[in-house]
Order: structure tokens, then C-alpha cells, then sequence
């Protein structure tokens, strides 16, 4: 035998090595295609892991439907990175039928991208003799641009996530009552805790996520739901001379430098001292609306959460931060049809008052029961003249995570004042928009 | 002049005679070794080229372009590079990154020769090898849970100190000591390792030679300086070597440490270009920029070219034989 004929030979094997490799990333092999006219198939990437409340909702859910219909669903409990695994994946032809995830995250890699299928069946579809889209609430629309370059919409939320200023209303019954209508009155109950010796605020303020909030609620209670977009969006910097923006500055000052928070929250890793709150360390604590599935827990006994909204503004629209959780179906899916069938059927109302009740989360739709510790968040949704997003909806590349979390956490954490927040921001902000225009 | 070309031709003539032609001639060992390349060499490269190379000279592409991971792709040229060399928070990143391969490798490097020269003659120095190589096998997402158990304002080292009467400790895991802490973590978990390599390359030199030194009244350095270093020279640049990589690549360790155990990124602080490159693309809060993250990545890549090149010619000595 020559050298040469082995060369070949060696090539031939490599080539059907490599040929069957690829095989086995393709999955579109003639016996799925004979099922996929039965019952089908889909694969479904969740971002809940095995054993969270919303996994086991979920999961229920699907059963339910592979009995109903037949069909097989090959669900993966991706966790929260879900939708970063999602994006390589779009460039292959391996893509999920079914994803999940928050608004924030589905906006920038499959609606703004025009990679999203439009949901038109879904939404015409009907759910316990009601039409998918009167399900879901104008309100939450009108903020979350989930609809494509046509005006179709691309996500069916089926959640939604908020926050407030939470406490124990085991303990404060007054607050439950009566919530401050102002951020004087706000200043005034943390001068009472402090006065009676009591820490007023919890903050793990590791996560810069949770300090921004203050600012950009500030922001948007006194100018209205947007202002910080506007504000971010202003290619000149001039936006953060108003002076309501400094006010909102001011705010977020006062709170880092006016001794109420909770010792250590400069220099601790979360989830500690939302612990602390939920042991009693300390009284109050903004964040979301996920907390009590989060801290229930290590809570303290006979701990009863309640909310508030952040202190409104007299004369302002009332409105609360809500984001929408739901799915979304990627162009590419093979099996779009049975896909937006599984996310209509998961929006039954069984499903959505489990979701309420067992999950402890907030259902999208309004008439799905909820469980007694979000009764608060729910009641400050349904009464909100409007809503708005988490950061403001702010998306552009990297904005948020090295302009507005970094100089904002030197501000809630205490090391700079709300004049030098301003001008560092201006700064930031006007070279942020020379590199990226 | 004549007399160059005349040796020139000299020289060469009898090695052109002896070299055989490509393909055929030489011994039978060298045919065969010549027909066994391609069938052990080529499923190797096939490999290497399909895993490493293409998915550089793609992540080369990508880098040229503005673009979300998926949908368009717009060319922009050189731009992403010189926005991630304009970006402040880049160079910062990259400062952390130099900073852990230059000061965190000394302290490795010092400390595990320290304690090969201690070890050597130590008894039990087996056990003790095993215990000091053992952080290595841990998981860094270990340390970083562990790091809020010990240093949280509750925590371990605050109670131990409240006894000492310090009721106003140190902000331990404040940002600006967070990346010090890493560092601290990194010498600490990565000494064992490096220590373990160099004991082997120790153990290696004959026992004759310290005798030598010892007849000859040589000091503790000079038995290290003379007999040691110099036999030891390889394993040490390998080390080195592996060092450099290593550390540039360093991602996971900062990003639990940095107080973000899933609910968040760690503070801008304690960025390595790795981190950097890893937000830029996928920190899951604004849209991914993967242009600008491979134009750090391939920064990162060229700078690990560069740095072990220069490495493997400083290290360069002949090799001693004994």
C-alpha cells in the first residue's frame, strides 16, 4: 500500500467522523419529522431552575399540556442565563422553540434584533373564552415596546415584577395603614425608627441594581415615566443640569449620608443584609416585587410582608415599576405553531393562580389570584395610573453597567455628593455618546 | 574572495550528498516516521484548526463590526478597538489584569521557591506538600461564598474581633478592597500548585551536588544561586509560562468574590479584561455589544502572545545536563 492511498484513507475516516459529529448537532433526522405531525415536539429553554416555585408551576403547566395534546416538550431549566446561551444559539440552526425570561433581557438580543417570530396566533387566541389580548392589561403595553418593526407583538408575558419599599406589617401596622404620601413624610418615618433606636434601611448595596433604583425612581416620580431615558439619551450631558434631576440626586444623598442605612451595607455580599431585614435588623428595604419568594425563608417568625410604593410626588400621575416576565418564540423556531399553542395554554387561569398563590409572584392577568404577601404590590399595580420599567427601559450598549451602576454606587455609597453624581455623569455621559454614535 | 566561496562550496557539497530527497531515500526508520505524520499529526490539527483557530480569525471578524449577537452586522472598520482603548473602565480592567500577572505571579513565585527550599529537607514534607497543594483543588466560587461567611459585616472576622474590643472594624468588603482581597485569595490558592511543580524539578538534582556545597562551605543562597536556579531553570520558565496564561484569563474568582452571587456584576473595581469582555457581551442588562467584546478579547490574546514570547526569551539558557 503507498503512502498515498493511507493518506486518503486517513481522510476518508476523518471526513466521516466529522460528518457525524455535525449529524448529531442537526436533530432534524426523518423519524421526529413523522412524530412532529402527531403529537410534535419543541424544546423550551425556561430561566427557572429545578425546584424554584415557578419551576414547579411550569413544569405543571407542561404536563398538563404533553396530556392535553400529546404533544412532548423537552424543557431545559437553563436558570437566569437563559437568554445570554440563547444569543450564540440564534446563529445556528439549534434554537430553542420556546424562551423565557424578563423584558429587559429579551428586548435587546430578540425584539430590537427583529429575531422574535410575531405572536400573532397567540394573541388571537383564546384562554378560558377570553381573547389572549384583552388578557393582558393596556397599561403594561403602552411602556413595553413588545411589538416588532410591523406592530405585531413578539412576547406573551405572563408575569410581572415590580417593587416598593417593604416591611413587616406584623410590626408596622401603622405603615400598612397609613404609607408616607411624600418623601418628607418618607424622611419623617425613618426619623421616627431612628429616633426610637431602630436601623430605618436595609440595602445590600453589592448589587448595583438595587442602589440605582433609588435614583432612577427618584427621577421618574418628580419628571414622569421616561425621564431618566431622555436624561441617558442626551447626546450633549446638557439633560443633567435640570435641576430636577440634581433634586433626585439630592434624595439618594440624603439617604446614603443621613445615617439611616443599615451598618455595613458599603461593604457586604448580598443576600446579607436583606437577611438582616428579614430577621428584624432593620425596618425597611426597597427593592422587588420577588422578595418575599426570596427571603421567606430565613424571615422571621410571624413576619408579614407588606409594601409600599416609592413616595409619589403630589400632583404626578401614580405609577409603579412594572416588567414584564414572559415567553418569546425566535424566528427560527421549527415549531412556532405548537410553540405559541404551549404559552396560550400556560396562561389558563389554573396556571396563573398557581403562579400567584404557590410561586408567590405577580400574575399578568388581573384576575388571577395572588398570595396575601404581594396583596400590596398587586394593589398598588391595579390602582397605578401607569407604570414604568426597570432602569427606565434605558438598553443602549453598556450603559448601564459602566456609566450609571458605577458612578451611582459611589453616590449610594456614600463617597461623592449629589453635585459631583451630576457632574461625573455629564461627563460619562457625553463621552459614552461619542464612542457609541 | 575566492577562497570563501571555495570553503563555502566545501562545506556544503558533502551535506547536500548526505541529506536525502524529500519522499524517498533516508533510513527505513525516517520513512516511516515521515508516513506516520500525517495520519498522527493531521486529526490533531484538523482538531486544533477547527476548535481554536477558526473561531480566532471569526472572533477577528466579529471584532471589525458593531453587532447584538444576532440580526445585522454593521462594519465599522478598527472603531471597536479604538473604543475599548478610549474606555477608561478598559484600561483600568487591563491594569487589574497586569496587576494580577506581574504582582500576584512574584508573590507566587517568591513564596513557592521559599518554601521548596523549606520543604526539602523538611520531615513529613509528603503530608506537607498535599495540604499546600490542596486550595488548588478547590473551586474559586468556594472562596467566593466564603468570603461573605468571613468577611460580612456579621460575619466570622468581626466576631472574633468583638471580643478584642474593635467595634468599628475595617470595611472589609467595601469596593476598593475587594480586588486586594482576590489577590490575597489568588497567592494563597495558587502557591501549592506552583510550589508542587518546582519540588519536582527539585527533587530532580542528584544529592551529590549538595554535598559539593557543603565540602565547598557554601551558604543557603549560594546553594540556591549556584546549584539550584540553575538546574531548576526549566521548570521554572514552564511555570512562569503557565502562570502568565493562567492569569489572564482569571474571570470566575472576581466574579463571585465581587459580591454578585447571581444577583448582580461584580463593582467596576475589580475588572479584569476578562470580566470586561464578559459584561461587554453578555451582562443580560443592555444590548450585547460583541464587537466591542471580542476587540477586548483579542487584545487580551495578543497581549498573552506577546508576554510569553518575551517570557521564553528572557528564560532562554541552555539547558543543563546532568
Amino acid at each position: 500500500m503507498s503512502t498515498k492511498s493511507r493518506f486518503t484513507r486517513t481522510l476518508a475516516v476523518l471526513a466521516g467522523a466529522s460528518l457525524a459529529l455535525t449529524a448529531c448537532g442537526g436533530g432534524t433526522d426523518s423519524p421526529q419529522a413523522e412524530q412532529k405531525q402527531e403529537g410534535g415536539t419543541l424544546t423550551y429553554w425556561s430561566m427557572w431552575k429545578e425546584g424554584e416555585p415557578q419551576q414547579k408551576v411550569i413544569a405543571g403547566a407542561i404536563a398538563d399540556f404533553e396530556k392535553e395534546t400529546g404533544a412532548t416538550v423537552k424543557v431545559q431549566w437553563q436558570g437566569r442565563s437563559n437568554v445570554q446561551k440563547l444569543v450564540p444559539a440564534l446563529n445556528t440552526n439549534n434554537v430553542p422553540d420556546l424562551v423565557d425570561g424578563p423584558y429587559a433581557k429579551l428586548a435587546p438580543v430578540l425584539g430590537d434584533t427583529g429575531q422574535a417570530l410575531p405572536l400573532t396566533d397567540a394573541y388571537a387566541a383564546e384562554v378560558d373564552g377570553k381573547k389572549v389580548s384583552e388578557l393582558i392589561p393596556a397599561k403594561y403595553v403602552k411602556v413595553s415596546n413588545i411589538k416588532d418593526a410591523d406592530g405585531k407583538p413578539w412576547m406573551l408575558p405572563y408575569s410581572l415584577s415590580s417593587d416598593g419599599i417593604w416591611y413587616d406589617a406584623a410590626k408596622h401596622p401603622e405603615l400598612e395603614s397609613a404609607p408616607p404620601a411624600s418623601w418628607d413624610d418618607f424622611i419623617k418615618v425613618l426619623d421616627t425608627f431612628k429616633a426610637e433606636g431602630k436601623t430605618p434601611l436595609a440595602a445590600d448595596g453589592d448589587i448595583a441594581g438595587y442602589n440605582s433604583m433609588w435614583f432612577t425612581t427618584a427621577l421618574v416620580r418628580t419628571d414622569g415615566t421616561g425621564a431618566f431615558a431622555k436624561v441617558a439619551a442626551d447626546k450633549s450631558g446638557a439633560a443633567w443640569d435640570a435641576p430636577s434631576v440634581l433634586a433626585a440626586a439630592k434624595k439618594v444623598e440624603q439617604i446614603a449620608q443621613g445615617g439611616y442605612l443599615v451598618k455595613g451595607y458599603n461593604a457586604s455580599k448580598w443576600p446579607a443584609q436583606q437577611q438582616v431585614w428579614a430577621n428584624g435588623g432593620a425596618e425597611l428595604l426597597l427593592n422587588g416585587s420577588w422578595i418575599p419568594t426570596e427571603t421567606s425563608t430565613y424571615a422571621s417568625e410571624g413576619f408579614k410582608f407588606s409594601s409600599f410604593p416609592f413616595p409619589p410626588v403630589a400632583g404626578q400621575p401614580k405609577t409603579v415599576r412594572a416588567d414584564f416576565v414572559g415567553w418569546a418564540i425566535p424566528k427560527k423556531a421549527e415549531n412556532p405553531k405548537l410553540a405559541q399553542k404551549l404559552a396560550t395554554f400556560m396562561l389558563g387561569k389554573k396556571y396563573q393562580d398557581a403562579y400567584g398563590t404557590d410561586a408567590k409572584v405577580l400574575p399578568i392577568r388581573t384576575d388571577a389570584a395572588t398570595s396575601p404577601e404581594i396583596a400590596s404590590v398587586k394593589k398598588a399595580l391595579d390602582s397605578a395610573d401607569g407604570v414604568y420599567l426597570q432602569n427606565d427601559g434605558v438598553t443602549a450598549p453598556g450603559y448601564v453597567e459602566k456609566i450609571l451602576w458605577p458612578i451611582n454606587d459611589e453616590l449610594f455609597l456614600g463617597k461623592i455628593k449629589a453635585d459631583e453624581f451630576v457632574a461625573k455623569m455629564k461627563a460619562a455621559q457625553i463621552g459614552y455618546w461619542k464612542d457609541n454614535s | 574572495m575566492s577562497t570563501i566561496t571555495g570553503r563555502r562550496n566545501a562545506v556544503t557539497a558533502p551535506a547536500s550528498a548526505k541529506k536525502p530527497k524529500p519522499g524517498q531515500g533516508g533510513s527505513s526508520i525516517d520513512r516511516q516516521r515521515r508516513k506516520l505524520l500525517v495520519p498522527f499529526v493531521g486529526p490533531a490539527f484538523i482538531f486544533y484548526t477547527v476548535l481554536f483557530i477558526i473561531p480566532a480569525i471569526g472572533a477577528g471578524w466579529i471584532s471589525l463590526h458593531v453587532w447584538a449577537g444576532s440580526g445585522p452586522m454593521k462594519f465599522v472598520g478598527l472603531q471597536n478597538y479604538v473604543k475599548v482603548f478610549k474606555d477608561d473602565l478598559f484600561l483600568k480592567s487591563f491594569g487589574n489584569t497586569l496587576l494580577l500577572l506581574f504582582v500576584v505571579g512574584a508573590a507566587i513565585f517568591i513564596l513557592a521557591f521559599a518554601m521548596t527550599l523549606v520543604l526539602r529537607d523538611m520531615a513529613g514534607k509528603k503530608i506537607v506538600r498535599n495540604v499546600i497543594f490542596f486550595p488548588h483543588l478547590i473551586n474559586a466560587l468556594v472562596f467566593g461564598v466564603l468570603a461573605g461567611f468571613i468577611f460580612n459585616p456579621g460575619g466570622m472576622v468581626n466576631t472574633l474581633l468583638k471580643p478584642f474590643g474593635v467595634t468599628e472594624p475595617p470595611a472589609w468588603l467595601a469596593q476598593e478592597n475587594i480586588f486586594p482581597l482576590i489577590m490575597a485569595t489568588l497567592v494563597a490558592t495558587t502557591t501549592g500548585y506552583f510550589t508542587t511543580i518546582l519540588m519536582a524539578g527539585v527533587d530532580r538534582i542528584p544529592p551529590y551536588f549538595y554535598e559539593d556545597c557543603a565540602l565547598a562551605g557554601a551558604t543557603a543562597f549560594q546553594r540556591l544561586r549556584y546549584v539550584i536556579l540553575p538546574l531548576t531553570w526549566d521548570v521554572f520558565g514552564t511555570c512562569a509560562v503557565l502562570w502568565t496564561i493562567s492569569s489572564i484569563k482569571i474571570f470566575e474568582i472576581i466574579w463571585v468574590f465581587g459580591g454578585s452571587s447571581g444577583a448582580g456584576i461584580p463593582p467596576t473595581q475589580s475588572w479584569t479584561t476578562a470580566v470586561y469582555t464578559y459584561v461587554t457581551a453578555f451582562s443580560g442588562q443592555s444590548t450585547p455589544a460583541y464587537g466591542a467584546a471580542t476587540a477586548s478579547a483579542i487584545i487580551s490574546l495578543a497581549l498573552v502572545s506577546v508576554l510569553v514570547v518575551l517570557l521564553r526569551r528572557a528564560m532562554r539558557r541552555d539547558a543543563v545536563e546532568f
